[in-house]
């Protein structure tokens, strides 16, 4: 008797450590490079260059990234800037045709959906020559113009087909009553679909802002010396020795930790958003 | 009610028109221009306008460039590396955390982060990792594993690629456990209990009811994850450069150096285009997956 108690609890206790062991890899994997690179962030330079944990902490490195020569808070101002008007114009517009699209069936609107959906799997070379020589004959690559414009093509598809997901799963029976209740379409709109799909808005505005912050490709490709993104200061922390590592990491925390801030507000929507864009 | 219908259709059109009107414009615009530019004659280095038709001559040169053909095997051997450990990793992590607890709670929430730190951030950052000497993840691998101290990981052709690869999937498996764990859900117990009761192994079940059920959600998580792994751009050009040699050079980055370093935006419009029609065919079955499990 007191044997197989005891030999229930050994296996209990060996299933419980190697469920146990699983999840510390799993965390491992997941949090190490973040922490390393969060670590290097506020390292000296000397004890950049070893794989030293406990070490004095400094501010420096994001002071010189923030200072001249580097004057950082500008590549920060850009890509916020741009961010946020190609979110603030995509979100609404993508909002009303998403609405559409879920609530009308119409002659070729299952065409449209699948053609919004594609136009995210274009890759982005294309879209960037032919943009990149309209934006140089123009004389516009020192503004924000090209950046908005190509990431309105990867932001407004991903936006429709997203916010059509969440409008699907609101009952239509709401509006109905509305409608009945004496509202006309708009009204409807205003006051009763938009504020019930307020979750997916936000997802979806998150989720937008995430892939303009963090977008490379085009950026590298389109953007003029006054327009360049935070993306671009990583490569800009390479100097005639090689990466500045405690710079690039200093620079990648101002890069990750705001998202890291809005993914966390989103949790619960996470894969839901992701899904239902189709993700570019 | 004829009246009625009437505001309808143009209230809907017009609630449709903006976005339809500026996916045109970013999208469709520019893939029309870059088809015609991929028949012209068009290096920068000698003038600002298109020099002339030439026909399907870029696309035969393609075919003969080794360049070209180098980074076709290279976009292919990363796409399948990637996709594949990014799927069992994926799975791995979902079967592992499947079961509610505390502890497994916590990890959920921290699988959405990789995801959120920027492609080019993570090229850089495993980069630094895996530096001789001072990158702790080379560091860690020589401590484990002898013989393998003071490797230069990112001198390697195959290694070089991997790693690339391994910064695909820190991003991406975390987020796919959280969607495998999602459709895990949906599956009804009792079918494990009752094979349980039947005397199945774990294997078994796993082989036998998880997988098939899983299939849908697989092969959605497939297609797309390859649509992004052929694109892949950001982390060959802060990580490895294309290099060694070419040994990480994808199609992107090739279709980038022709068109933006040897500035030949015929011919790299044209390889561009090489590269669309693959995407079209993974898009292809992505869109006819997901229309087939009604989404």
């Amino acid at each position: 008797m007191a044997r197989t108690r005891k030999g229930r609890s050994w296996a209990q206790w060996r299933d419980w450590s190697v469920e146990k062991f699983w999840a510390l890899l799993i965390f491992l994997f997941v949090v190490f490079p973040i922490f390393w690179i969060a670590l290097t962030a506020f390292k000296e330079t000397r004890d950049v260059y070893t794989t030293k944990v406990w070490v004095p902490l400094t501010l420096d490195n994001f002071i010189t990234i923030f200072t001249p020569p580097f004057n950082y808070g500008k590549l920060v101002l850009n890509s916020f800037l741009i961010s946020t008007i190609t979110v603030a114009i995509a979100i609404p517009l993508g909002l009303m045709a998403a609405y559409v699209f879920a609530r009308y069936e119409f002659r070729g609107s299952q065409i449209l959906m699948v053609g919004v959906l594609v136009t995210q799997f274009i890759p982005p070379l294309v879209v960037a020559i032919p943009f990149y020589t309209l934006f140089r004959s123009l004389g516009v690559t020192e503004t924000y113009l090209p950046l908005v414009a190509v990431y309105l093509s990867i932001v407004l598809p991903y936006s429709v087909w997203m916010l059509k997901g969440f409008v699907d799963a609101l009952p239509i029976e709401v509006e109905e009553a509305a409608s009945v209740d004496g509202c006309n379409e708009f009204q409807t709109l205003r006051h009763i679909t938009f504020p019930m799909m307020l979750p997916g808005v936000i997802t979806a505005l998150v989720f937008s802002f995430i892939m303009c912050w963090n977008e490379f490709t085009y950026a590298l490709i389109l953007t003029g010396e006054e327009t360049r993104t935070l993306q671009l200061g990583l490569l800009a922390t390479v100097g005639v020795r090689g990466v500045l590592w405690e710079l690039m990491a200093a620079t990648g925390m101002v890069v990750m930790i705001p998202m890291f801030i809005l993914s966390f507000t989103i949790r619960k929507y996470f894969v839901e958003g992701l899904t239902m864009g189709a993700v570019k | 009610m004829h009246r009625n219908q009437k505001h309808n259709r143009w209230g809907k059109f017009i609630l449709l028109a903006p976005a339809l009107l500026l996916i045109f414009v970013t999208t469709i615009y520019p893939m029309a221009s870059s088809f015609w530019l991929s028949f012209q004659d068009w290096r920068l280095t000698k003038s600002d306008q298109p020099n002339g038709f030439v026909g399907l001559q870029h696309y035969q040169r393609a075919f003969t460039d080794e360049y070209f053909i180098n980074s076709v095997v290279v976009t292919t051997e990363f796409t399948l590396l990637s996709v594949g450990l990014t799927i069992v990793i994926g799975l791995g992590m979902a079967i592992i955390l499947q079961k509610k607890s505390l502890t497994n709670a916590i990890l959920k929430t921290l699988l959405i982060f990789p995801f959120a730190v920027s492609p080019a951030l993570k090229g850089y950052s495993f980069r630094f990792m895996l530096a001789q000497e001072y990158g702790i993840i080379q560091a860690i691998i020589g401590f484990l594993i002898p013989p393998l101290k003071g490797m230069v990981w990112l001198a390697d052709p195959f290694w070089s690629l991997f790693w690339i690869a391994i910064t695909e999937v820190w991003g991406w498996a975390p987020l796919y456990a959280l969607m495998f764990i999602g459709a895990l859900g949906s599956i009804p117990t009792d079918i494990f209990e009752a094979a349980k009761v039947d005397g199945a192994t774990n294997a078994q079940v796993f082989w036998n009811i998880t997988l098939p059920m899983l299939a849908p959600v697989l092969l959605i998580a497939t297609l797309l994850k390859t649509i992004f792994s052929l694109k892949i751009f950001d982390q060959v050009v802060t990580m490895t450069g294309g290099g060694p040699g070419r040994a990480t050079q994808s199609l992107n980055h090739f279709v980038y150096q022709v068109g933006f370093r040897s500035l030949d935006m015929g011919y790299s419009a044209a390889l561009a285009y090489i590269l669309l029609a693959g995407l079209a065919v993974v898009a292809f079955l992505y869109v006819k997956s997901l229309y087939r499990q009604g989404a």
